[in-house]
This record gives C-alpha cells, sequence and structure tokens, in this order.
C-alpha cells in the first residue's frame, strides 16, 4: 500500500529538521569521556576518574603568546588502562595502530599509539579538565586533549567526547 | 630671599604642574603607559618609535574629538568614530567632510591596538601612525579633509591647553607641533580604546557563570563548534584572526572574501567585540542586523558571492535552527563591553 501523498511531502520534511539538527552543537559536551574500539575493556570516566588518576600540568601558549596551564591525565595512561598496547608491547604489529580522537561537536583528529610513548614524542599528549586551575567548561571542555609537541593547535580537541583505538593489523 | 607670597605661588605653580602631569590614572605624564588589562589580554604591540606614555594618550584624546582637524571644521575623528557606537558611526558607509561618500563603512577602533592590518583591506597597513594620515589628507575620498600644509596646526599652536600638551607628550624635541607628533598622539590615544570587562569576559575569563544568559552560553558553543566555525576567522580574546600583539606582532594575517555580491576583495576579519552596537555590518554596510549576518554565512554567501569562485572555503554555510540563531545573537551581544562605551577615559574633553 503507498503512504499518501501528505506523508510523503512530511518525509522530507523531518529529514531536514533531523538534519539540522544532527550538524549543529546545541550543548556542551557531556562530562564522560569513552575509551573504546580495540582495547581490552571499553572505559567510561568521568571528572571524579580523572581527578584519581596520576595527573600533570603542561603549560603551552595560546595562539596570542599567552602562556596558559593545562591540567590533567596523560592519554598513554588513559590509554593503558584500557589495554592498549604500551613500552615494549609496542613494536612490530601495534606499531600500525591510531587513536580516533572525537568531539562533541564532529571534529575528529587522528594520532598513532607511537606518539603517546616517549621514545617517540618529546612530551606526553594530556586529556585536561583544567585550564589555569579551574574546571574547562563551555566550547572548550569539560575534556579536551592537550598536545604540546604540535606547532599548531588542529589536534587539540576541544569538547572531546571518545578516544577509538584501532589497530590495524591483529 | 623668596617671601611668602613668592613661596605660594610656587607651590600652587608645583601643584598645577603635579596636576596636569599626572594622568587619570595617576601615574607620571612622561612615563609608560598603565594598560591595567586583564590576565586573559595580552600586551598590544606598540612601535618602537612611538612608546604609549599618558601625556600623549591625553593629547591625542583632544585630538580626536577636535573639529579643527576638519576641512569643514565641523568634524573630527570622532565624528566617525563614536564611543557610544564602539567608536564606529552607525552609517553603512562613512561621509567625509564635503559630503562625499565612502565605499565603505567606518571601522570601530575598540581594540585596534591588537589590530595586525588596519582599514578593512589594505594588508600594507600596519600601524596607526601611519593609518591616522589617510582620513586626515586623503583625498580618494575625502575624509577629514585637511592638507598636510594647508596649516591646520595653527590654530593649536594657538591654543594654550595644546602648547602643556604638546610640549609634555614631546618633550626636548624643537617645534612640538608637527604632522608627525599630531600621528603620534593620535595613534596612543586609539591604541589605549581597550575592551576587555563584557558579560562574556565575566562568565569566560572570570567565571562568573551568572554573567551571560544561558541562551548566550548555548551560543559561544556553537560558535567554536566545527559545523558552524565561526571561531575560524573570528578567534582568540580578540575575535578575530588579524589579531597581533606584542608577544605574536610578526602574525601572517589572512584576508577572506566573504560571499557578498561582487566581493571580488578580500577583507580583514574584524573584531567581533561589541559587534552589537556596530551595526550595520560588513564592509559595505549591506546588512541592517546580526540575524542578517548569521543568515548570510549561513546561506554560504549571497547572490553572486555564493559561488564566486574566490569566496573563502570556510563560507561554506551551515545549518542553523531558529534557537541556534537567537543563541548565537545573545552570545554576540553578550560581547557588548558597557564601560568601554561610557569610560570617561575615551570620552570628548572638550
Amino acid at each position: 500500500m503507498k503512504p499518501p501523498a501528505f506523508l510523503k511531502s512530511l518525509v522530507p520534511c523531518l529529514f531536514l529538521v533531523l538534519a539540522a539538527h544532527g550538524q549543529t552543537t546545541e550543548q556542551a559536551a557531556p562530562a564522560r569521556l569513552t575509551i573504546l574500539g580495540d582495547v581490552a575493556s571499553r572505559l567510561e570516566l568521568d571528572a571524579d576518574d580523572l581527578a584519581k588518576m596520576p595527573r600533570m600540568t603542561v603549560t603551552i601558549p595560546d595562539p596570542d603568546g599567552t602562556k596558559v596551564a593545562y591540567e590533567g591525565v596523560p592519554l598513554r595512561d588513559i590509554l593503558k588502562r584500557a589495554g592498549a598496547p604500551a613500552e615494549k608491547q609496542l613494536r612490530g604489529k601495534a606499531l600500525a595502530s591510531y587513536i580516533l580522537a572525537k568531539a562533541h561537536d564532529g571534529y575528529q583528529v587522528v594520532f598513532t599509539l607511537a606518539e603517546m610513548e616517549p621514545e617517540f614524542a618529546d612530551e606526553p599528549i594530556v586529556v585536561a579538565d583544567k585550564r589555569d586551575g579551574k574546571p574547562l567548561f563551555g566550547y572548550q571542555g569539560p575534556f579536551r586533549l592537550i598536545c604540546p609537541n604540535d606547532k599548531a593547535g588542529a589536534r587539540s580537541v576541544r569538547m572531546l567526547e571518545s578516544i577509538e583505538f584501532v589497530q590495524l593489523k591483529k | 630671599m623668596i617671601g611668602r607670597k613668592h613661596k605660594a605661588l610656587l607651590c600652587l605653580a608645583s601643584l598645577t604642574v603635579l596636576t596636569d602631569g599626572r594622568t587619570r590614572a595617576g601615574t607620571d605624564a612622561t612615563e609608560e603607559y598603565a594598560w591595567h588589562l586583564p590576565k586573559s589580554f595580552p600586551k598590544p604591540y606598540v612601535p618602537a618609535d612611538n612608546p604609549m606614555t599618558a601625556a600623549k594618550v591625553e593629547l591625542g584624546r583632544f585630538l580626536f574629538y577636535d573639529t579643527r582637524l576638519s576641512g569643514n571644521r565641523m568634524q573630527s575623528c570622532a565624528t566617525c568614530h563614536k564611543q557610544e557606537l564602539a567608536f564606529s558611526d552607525g552609517r553603512a558607509v562613512a561621509v567625509g567632510s564635503t559630503g562625499q561618500l565612502h565605499p565603505r563603512g567606518a571601522m570601530s577602533l575598540v581594540n585596534v591596538a591588537y589590530s595586525g592590518a588596519l582599514t578593512w583591506n589594505n594588508p600594507k597597513m600596519k600601524t596607526l601612525e601611519d593609518q591616522a594620515r589617510v582620513p586626515m589628507f586623503g583625498a580618494h575620498p575625502i575624509e577629514l579633509g585637511l592638507g598636510e600644509d594647508s596649516g591646520f596646526l595653527t590654530p593649536l599652536r594657538a591654543d594654550p591647553k595644546y602648547k602643556a600638551l604638546f610640549e609634555r607628550s614631546f618633550p626636548g624635541n624643537g617645534d612640538a607641533f608637527t604632522v608627525s607628533n599630531v600621528v603620534k598622539a593620535l595613534a596612543c590615544f586609539e591604541r589605549s580604546i581597550i575592551s576587555a570587562r563584557s558579560p562574556y569576559d565575566q562568565y569566560h575569563y572570570d567565571r562568573d557563570d551568572s554573567a551571560v544568559s544561558e541562551s548566550a552560553k548555548r551560543g559561544e558553543v556553537l560558535f567554536f563548534s566545527q559545523p558552524l566555525s565561526c571561531f575560524r576567522c573570528h578567534g582568540g580574546f580578540n575575535f578575530s584572526d588579524a589579531t597581533i600583539s606584542a608577544r605574536n606582532s610578526a602574525r601572517a594575517l589572512e584576508f577572506h572574501n566573504n560571499g557578498l555580491p561582487n566581493g571580488d576583495g578580500t577583507f580583514k576579519t574584524p573584531t567581533l567585540r561589541n559587534i552589537a552596537v556596530t551595526a550595520p555590518y560588513m564592509h559595505d554596510g549591506s546588512f541592517k542586523t546580526l540575524e542578517d549576518v548569521l543568515d548570510h554565512y549561513a546561506a554560504g554567501g549571497r547572490g553572486s558571492g555564493h559561488d564566486n569562485p574566490n569566496k573563502d572555503p570556510l563560507i561554506a554555510g551551515f545549518s542553523m535552527t531558529q534557537q541556534d540563531r537567537s543563541d548565537l545573537v545573545a552570545f554576540l551581544q553578550s560581547l557588548t563591553d558597557e564601560t568601554v562605551l561610557h569610560d570617561a577615559r575615551f570620552s570628548n574633553p572638550w
């Protein structure tokens, strides 16, 4: 049975409305970070969980040259907790692994797993939840990545929502 | 021996000097200007040959509001840069002292100290000292309508107020009444017009959650979101990618074709601070409201500008609900700094 004509005309309208909502960000990101993908155990971390992990502070200049101190947990430690290869395990096939960081607004960037290790990069990538001692909020928070090794800020994902670990060769 | 009467006069004289020689902030007039910036604002870039002093800022303020600096003796810098309109003029395009309509609108001067390029699209116009000569002496179009050798300094030289102000601003340099010193003082005053105390600043930097509405908070998130990407041009503390500072004075600036009809040129990204009081918008004043501007960018350009091959790829369009639109406007309104619109330090001293 064919749907009535008025229903047919409603379908594209409904699609347009859903598409519009799907393309905009109406609220700041939830205070929960998901680590998923090829990890031993999927992790859901909130602000309290991050507060209990080993923490560090990195001071970097913002685009205007003002030095800003971000505090949080090294991404390497979070991945390690989820069971991703680290240290001596990071060789051979494990090096063909990447991390997809996703933001609440749909922004995505990629890191190689090797970038987490001090043997490959000078400074650790940090999942920050504080800026100059105050919790991140609004479009910056509640979690964001800080990438001290990067000259550009494009991978310092704001409103960080999930970290997906992908192992290409298993 | 100095008599009692003379002693009293000397005291009075020294008091006068003290009064004249101090800025409103209470520092000596020849000392470096005290910016009083919040932590979130870097110190502006200042050319080495025109250091900021309280004296030059004060002199520049008198000059800025002086109608003797126009061909028709009726206009001053403040005619096109009104404090209550964040130092813009409320017109689509500016009007010169001969009545000539200009091709573009007068830009806001708020936070112009952080602007890496001046005017709408001249990447070579980098200092306020150079720029000040354009409205004063420019003939295409005629703005203030002065001639550099027209004798406009003569009445200033005869004014006792200026005699004190010029001598204090440029001590020991022979004749202080020069065009070079006029533009230096104007530049110093313009650099002092800093807007850093908007409700947004109280919310974002001082963490006062009550400073802005929930709608403005949602608008901020939208503004900085990937789908809208407003921040890619209007980013940073000054909401402009043409921003420089003392720490970052050599920053490469980008100019953008904004998708307007007949818009073959590229334009500097103006600051969004106080944008709610600087209508109409864009270089040609073609949008009356902030909603119009948002609709323009959501559509990815207007008319022939939409498909202009020179249009900046960042102006690709986006989806926006009515609520999003209201939230974005609320966010932009939260950038209005009432203090800079009424601050006596920037008002007409005459």
